[in-house]
C-alpha cells in the first residue's frame, strides 16, 4: 500500500569539508536553518500540482498541503489556489499529457490549448 | 526509454536572476526537449563544488521563460545502458547559444541547491514517478535549466540524470496495441 513517504526523494548537501553557507543564506533560499552547516539530508516531496520540489521541515507543526483529487501532498502555493478554486485537481502529469496531445493535434500553442481544456491558468507570468 | 545523464564540467558561474540572459558557460546547463511532443523526466541533479577558496554557489533548478536557440553547445550526453539503443530524436542540450536561456520568476524555482564551491556537493535524487518533467520545446514547460541565482559564485561540475519517456503520442498507444494483438515480448520492438 502507497505511504506519504513512499513518494518521497531525497535531498543531501554535505558542507563538511569547508565552511558552509551562512543560515540567513540558506534560509532565504527557502532551506531550514543549519542545512548549510556540515552534512544535511533530508526527505523532500514533489508537489503533484507544479512539481516544485519541497524539503521537508521536520520543525513544522502546520499540516502539509493535500489534494484529495490525486492523493498527493502538494506544495503551500498549490494548496492556496487548491483552495480558493474549490478544490480543483490538475496534476502536472495530466496536464503534460493534454500538452503533448495538443503538440500532436498541430495546435499553435498547446500549453495554451491544455488550459482551456483544464479550465484552469497554470503558467503565471514569465 | 533511454536514461541519459547530461554533465557538465569545471563551469565558472555567473550569477543571474530570474527573467535575465544567461551568459555562455556560465550556468551549468539547460535541458530541452527535442520536438513540440518530447517528455522527459529529470530524476537526479548532482553538483560538486571546486572552487580553491570558499564560494557560495546558490544553484537554481527550475524551467525557462525563454529557451535556448540558435548555435547550441557545451556539455556532454550520455546513454546510460549501454546496451540500449537510443532513439533517434535526441533532447536538446548545452551551455552555449546565441538566445541565452532565462529562468522563469514563477517556475524557475523547483529545486534550490545552496552550497559552499569550496568542496562542497549537492544532490537531489526524486523517488520513481516523482521526477521533474520536461514538456515539448518551448516557453515555459520545454526547458529547464541549472544555473546560479544572484549571488552565486564558484566553480563547479555538475550532471543530471534524465529519461526521454515519449517522443509522440501515438507511441504508447501503438504499443499497448502491439502488446494485446501479439503478446507483451513484442512491446521492446516498438517502445
Amino acid at each position: 500500500m502507497r505511504s506519504l513517504a513512499s513518494l518521497e526523494g531525497v535531498l543531501l548537501i554535505d558542507n563538511r569539508c569547508n565552511d558552509g553557507v551562512p543560515d540567513e543564506i540558506v534560509v532565504s533560499q527557502g532551506l531550514p536553518a543549519g542545512s548549510g552547516r556540515g552534512i544535511f539530508e533530508e526527505a523532500c516531496y514533489t508537489c503533484s500540482h507544479c512539481e516544485a520540489q519541497v524539503v521537508k521541515n521536520r520543525d513544522r507543526t502546520r499540516p502539509r498541503g493535500f489534494c484529495k483529487g490525486c492523493n498527493h501532498v502538494i506544495c503551500d502555493a498549490c494548496d492556496a489556489r487548491y483552495h480558493a478554486s474549490s478544490h480543483q485537481c490538475v496534476p502536472f502529469k495530466a496536464f503534460a499529457e493534454e500538452v503533448r496531445n495538443a503538440a500532436e493535434k498541430g495546435a499553435a500553442d498547446p500549453i495554451a490549448e491544455a488550459e482551456v481544456y483544464f479550465h484552469q491558468r497554470l503558467i503565471i507570468g514569465a | 526509454m533511454a536514461r541519459f545523464s547530461l554533465a557538465s564540467q569545471s563551469v565558472t558561474l555567473t550569477a543571474v536572476g530570474d527573467t535575465a540572459n544567461m551568459t555562455d558557460s556560465g550556468y551549468a546547463f539547460f535541458l530541452q526537449g527535442g520536438s513540440s511532443t518530447m517528455q522527459l523526466r529529470v530524476s537526479e541533479v548532482q553538483a560538486g563544488g571546486e572552487s580553491t577558496s570558499s564560494a557560495t554557489a546558490l544553484m537554481v533548478f527550475g524551467r525557462d521563460s525563454t529557451v535556448a536557440a540558435t548555435s547550441i553547445s557545451g556539455c556532454t550526453n550520455a546513454n546510460i545502458d549501454g546496451s540500449s539503443v537510443a532513439p533517434g530524436t535526441l533532447a536538446v542540450f548545452g551551455r552555449v547559444s546565441t538566445t541565452k536561456p532565462q529562468r522563469s520568476a514563477t517556475l524557475g524555482h523547483l529545486l534550490q541547491h545552496s552550497f559552499n564551491a569550496f568542496g562542497g556537493l549537492v544532490r537531489w535524487q526524486a523517488r520513481q514517478g516523482e521526477e521533474i518533467t520536461v514538456i515539448g520545446n518551448t516557453a515555459s514547460l520545454g526547458e529547464l535549466s541549472y544555473s546560479g541565482h544572484t549571488g552565486s559564485s564558484g566553480i563547479l561540475s555538475a550532471h543530471c540524470v534524465y529519461e526521454l519517456v515519449a517522443l509522440a503520442v501515438g507511441i504508447p498507444a501503438l504499443a499497448m496495441i502491439v502488446k494485446m494483438v501479439l503478446g507483451a515480448s513484442a512491446v521492446g520492438l516498438v517502445a
